[in-house]
């Protein structure tokens, strides 16, 4: 099985922040802060991780006099006037470094705060994609979660409740400068999240690897992503405080985050963020739910992609074509839904048949749809594939 | 006679080749978004001396109005997508998909990206149309 590039192959793919990964590299902060040369640096958390876990007051120690303060006022799903109001905090505290702490949303509302401080009036003043000049607030970016990769990333998604609408931001200037990977900060992460965070890593290397945007280096990241969440997830959840497979898993939503920041997502992504805004399912749970048979849908024309994944996902393809191999790895990845507890159906979440033409028409305006491998405009095409995690 | 790019005239010219394209009629009918400027980055070796932008006030698949205007006007606008003239010129040559382009930072987006992407039909008429003006290139 090979995978070969067209010859008028172009790309760009942006090379990530630097990382510091390691069990209680949180503890290297200040040090790092001091090589970069801040001074004052503002905490973006939410107050659950601020009140009932150490973990703010773990990164309060390793920044010592360099600690501004902390805004613990991060939401799932960021809005525009959460983001401005963070700005606002974090201008008062004079604050030279932005640290976040927690998931996609503190990361992604601390990426909106840099550039508020850089650029001043309000977040929704600037979006756009690449519309950014200039480098922006340095940000230090502490995932407590293995999933959405947004340390990695040059998208902060923002929530802009007035429109009823999702807007993003998209810069190279947005790439955090410093990603701490430390696996003692997801530990403590719930099971059923842990698996859901995994599978929408999972999610974000299968999607980028069948994405029109893909490219060699993406490809790499996102093989080496599968091979590792493949090995890693379940440990995680039989045995939690399995540091090793939870640094692990870190490693792998990183490199998932790079890859997708390169490559985009497709479809899959497109039907999860579409029940994740009509039926609040998790968006690493949609992801899951939806990935073998979105896999299958594309299996005629990406194949041999597919069956890379069958080879990273270690199964034996030997003397299979890619098209078995490629359908041999979308059951796996339906098995390994189920070995992780994530048997979760839309049906559990109230969707019917009747709510499939409204999901179809909601995914087709959703823009990860568009770097689909082949063409996706049929709403019964993508009420077929909805269908089947009914 | 080919028509410099980019113009007055041309603009005048793509505004007529969009309102004959029934692809673009159709493609563009929901697009209640408002017009979008396009701007060519000064390029003073081939003659083009400023920022220079054209507006397109695009509304239900009909190109309303179209324009030549300064930097301030265009940057009024919901939309406004920025490239330097080779930029330009490969996406009319069809040689840059411009959702690929402003993905990559080839060209730069101020506005609301999911709106744009939502019209992917519409940007791939649009670009359809410029082959449809005879134009004359400064670099060439």
């Amino acid at each position: 099985m090979d995978m070969s590039y067209d010859a008028d192959l172009n790309f760009v793919f942006a090379h990530t922040p630097r990382v510091s990964f390691g069990v209680n590299v949180v503890g290297d902060l200040g040090n790092w802060l001091s090589d970069m040369g801040h001074s004052r640096a503002v905490v973006v958390t939410d107050k659950f991780l601020a009140e009932k876990t150490d973990m703010l007051e773990r990164v309060k120690k390793s920044l010592g006099g360099r600690f501004a303060g902390a805004f613990t006022d991060v939401i799932p799903d960021p809005t525009a006037e959460s983001i401005d109001q963070g700005a606002a905090y974090a201008k008062e505290q004079s604050a030279d470094v932005l640290v976040s702490l927690g998931g996609g949303s503190a990361i992604d509302s601390a990426k909106g705060m840099s550039v508020v401080l850089t650029e001043g009036g309000k977040i929704l003043d600037h979006e756009g994609y690449h519309a950014l000049t200039r480098p922006q607030t340095p940000h230090v970016a502490i995932p407590t979660t293995a999933g959405t990769g947004s340390e990695m990333t040059m998208v902060t998604v923002i929530k802009d409740p007035a429109r009823g609408q999702k807007t993003f931001i998209g810069s190279y200037f947005l790439h955090p400068d410093l990603a701490v990977l430390d696996p003692s900060l997801t530990v403590g992460l719930p099971p059923k999240l842990t698996a859901a965070t995994g599978m929408d890593a999972m999610s974000h290397a299968i999607e980028s690897l069948l994405s029109n945007l893909r490219n060699p280096f993406s490809d790499a990241y996102s093989l080496e992503a599968i091979r590792i969440i493949s090995k890693s997830l379940k440990r995680c959840l039989d045995k939690p405080d399995d540091l090793q497979a939870r640094g692990q898993m870190l490693i792998a939503a990183a490199i998932a985050g790079s890859a997708f920041s390169n490559a985009m997502v497709v479809l899959n992504h497109a039907l999860a963020h579409t029940v994740g805004a009509k039926f609040h399912i998790h968006h690493g749970t949609a992801n899951a739910m939806f990935l073998p048979h979105t896999m299958r849908f594309f299996t005629d024309v990406s194949a041999d992609r597919l069956a890379l994944v069958a080879g990273a996902l270690g199964l034996d393809t030997k003397g299979v074509d890619d098209e078995q191999a490629a359908l041999q790895a979308a059951d796996r990845i339906e098995q390994f839904n189920k070995e992780i507890g994530l048997n979760d159906r839309l049906s559990d979440y109230g969707v019917t048949e009747e709510d499939l033409p409204a999901i179809a028409d909601m995914a087709l305006t959703d823009g990860s749809i568009i770097y689909s491998p082949k063409p996706v405009f049929d709403l019964d095409q993508i009420a077929s594939v909805a269908r089947k995690a009914l | 006679m080919p028509i410099d790019f980019p113009s007055e005239e041309w603009t005048t010219a793509y505004q007529e080749a969009l309102n004959t394209s029934e692809s673009y009629k159709e493609a563009g009918k929901n697009w209640t978004h408002g017009p979008i400027a396009l701007v060519v980055k000064a390029e003073p070796s081939i003659g083009v001396e400023q920022d220079t932008a054209f507006i397109l006030d695009l509304h239900q698949g009909v190109c309303r109005k179209a324009w030549i205007s300064d930097l301030e006007e265009a940057n009024k606008q919901p939309f406004v997508i920025t490239g330097s003239y080779a930029q330009w010129k490969q996406v009319m040559r069809k040689e840059l998909d411009p959702i690929k382009g402003m993905m990559q930072g080839k060209l730069r987006l101020k506005g609301n990206l999911p709106i744009i992407v939502r019209f992917v039909k519409a940007a791939q008429e649009l670009v359809e149309a410029t082959a449809r003006v005879d134009t004359h290139f400064l670099d060439e």
